[in-house]
């Protein structure tokens, strides 16, 4: 098992955004959580990388505990990807995708550019290295996110909404992406409510609810034959949504 | 003549500009380094140091610049022989210290969260996503807040005057006199370097900000 998270807990104050959540996922596996919002997907993702840290329970990478004390290194082999990108404004998208293997593990600014570089043609992006982020389109941007990701050579990518902040001609693109990600065996957890990805790519979908995991399983299973009522209601209101757009 | 008042006199009012500039590049810079010191412990330092930072630029501030000099001309004075020229550096670099920590800890705390947290999620520490990503977004912004600071103190450096250091507004005072010069004339010249100075440094800013824009990002044309 590659990733562990056990019985993690969230409060702010006395709300508890998420109250007991335990999930794994093997080396190359790709899961998608849903559930509807305010339910603690985002804060699960997290408080896997301790962006905010969970109340209490524990996250284990390759069996070594995620810890305040050992962040800065988990945190290069656990990936982040924003809903709203956060590339950084004043870097081209090529210097966007270095800066991390140059900045953090220390290679020649030469190598760093070719790794970057390479990792830019794998999301298709190539030919706006030289671009800055607010000259791409979101579609783009997010693009670039994701190859800044691959190219710390991250255990396991965790996608926080990659597609929400997009519309949806641009989503596609980016669903494309993360699609052949999944087919060469990165090891991802997707929070998203692109159903039609989580049928292709995933290996299982777990939906969430008021801070707990109501069930998980096959993507087949969830879609065609959900155990809970919940789930069942929440993926017609999805596709329904999605006949509507 | 006048004029030739003037002309005779124009290698005297440029050693005094040289004097002032002299004085205005070594307030600045202590207000530069002191002030991004400032900002970053008001920021992210521990409260004490939180509020030491807080105090400072209250205090400094909040008393009027002459008043300033004269404290540290005569009132340093009193236990150590200062000079004139490192006292008004070290009052108006104090001030200037106070007004500078609140530009950098303004366009510190204006890069967006969502930066900071990318630098984080990659595995930063604290110290490098603050060299890597925050200050090279903050200093970008720089040249525009900071061309006011230019400005003010540029003209801040005539109240050396009264602590008697040789600058252009006391070298024009010296030629009026010494030869009962026209005293509107006189400082209207002494008034016309000081302008041209501060439209030239002004100018050599704009152009900065301009050279340190974002692509994608650049400001609305102005002119």
């Amino acid at each position: 098992m590659l990733l562990d998270v056990k019985d993690i807990h969230k409060a702010y104050g006395k709300a508890e955004i998420l109250k007991g959540v335990s999930l794994t996922l093997e080396r190359g596996e790709t899961k998608v959580i849903m559930g509807p919002s305010g339910t603690g997907k985002s804060t699960l993702l997290r408080c896997i990388n301790r962006l905010s840290p969970p109340t209490a329970g524990e996250v284990r990478l390759d069996g070594t505990r995620v810890e305040d004390r050992n962040i800065n290194e988990m945190r290069q082999k656990i990936a982040f990807v924003f809903q709203d990108f956060n590339l950084f404004l004043h870097l081209s998208a090529l210097d966007n995708v270095a800066i991390g293997p140059k900045r953090l593990k220390g290679l020649r600014g030469a190598d760093a550019r070719d790794l970057a570089m390479e990792e830019l043609r794998r999301v298709g992006m190539e030919a706006h290295a030289a671009s800055y982020p607010a000259q791409l389109s979101g579609g783009q941007q997010q693009r670039v996110s994701i190859a800044r990701a691959l190219a710390m050579k991250p255990e396991v990518i965790l996608f926080d909404e990659p597609t929400s902040a997009l519309d949806p001609e641009l989503t596609g693109e980016v669903v494309a992406v993360m699609q052949q990600l999944a087919s060469d065996g990165i090891t991802m957890l997707v929070v998203s409510h692109e159903i039609g990805f989580a049928r292709r790519a995933a290996d299982a979908i777990v939906f969430m609810e008021g801070g707990h995991i109501i069930e998980q399983g096959p993507p087949d299973q969830i879609v065609n034959a959900p155990q809970h009522d919940r789930t069942r209601e929440f993926l017609n209101l999805i596709a329904a949504e999605g006949q509507v757009s | 003549m006048i004029l030739d008042i003037i002309i005779s006199h124009i290698p005297y009012l440029l050693g005094g500009l040289w004097v002032a500039i002299q004085l205005l590049v070594c307030l600045l810079a202590i207000g530069f380094v002191f002030g991004l010191l400032l900002a970053l412990a008001e920021i992210y330092g521990h409260w004490t140091l939180r509020w030491f930072g807080i105090m400072f630029e209250r205090i400094f501030r909040g008393i009027p610049e002459l008043v300033l000099i004269l404290m540290c001309f005569y009132g340093v004075g009193n236990w150590y022989a200062i000079d004139p020229f490192p006292a008004a550096v070290l009052a108006l670099g104090l001030r200037s210290t106070a007004y500078q920590s609140q530009i950098f800890r303004g366009l510190i705390q204006a890069v967006p969260r969502g930066q900071i947290a990318a630098a984080r999620a990659i595995g930063m520490s604290g110290a490098q996503a603050l060299r890597h990503v925050t200050l090279p977004q903050a200093l970008r912004q720089l040249p525009g807040p900071w061309s006011n600071e230019f400005s003010s103190e540029l003209k801040a450096t005539s109240l050396a005057y009264v602590i008697g250091v040789v600058e252009l507004t006391r070298q024009g005072r010296y030629i009026i006199s010494s030869t009962q010069g026209n005293i509107l004339i006189v400082f209207g010249v002494v008034a016309l370097m000081y302008f041209v100075v501060n439209w030239l440094g002004n100018r050599a800013l704009y152009r900065a900000e301009k050279a340190l824009e974002i692509p994608g990002l650049e400001r609305r044309e102005s002119e």
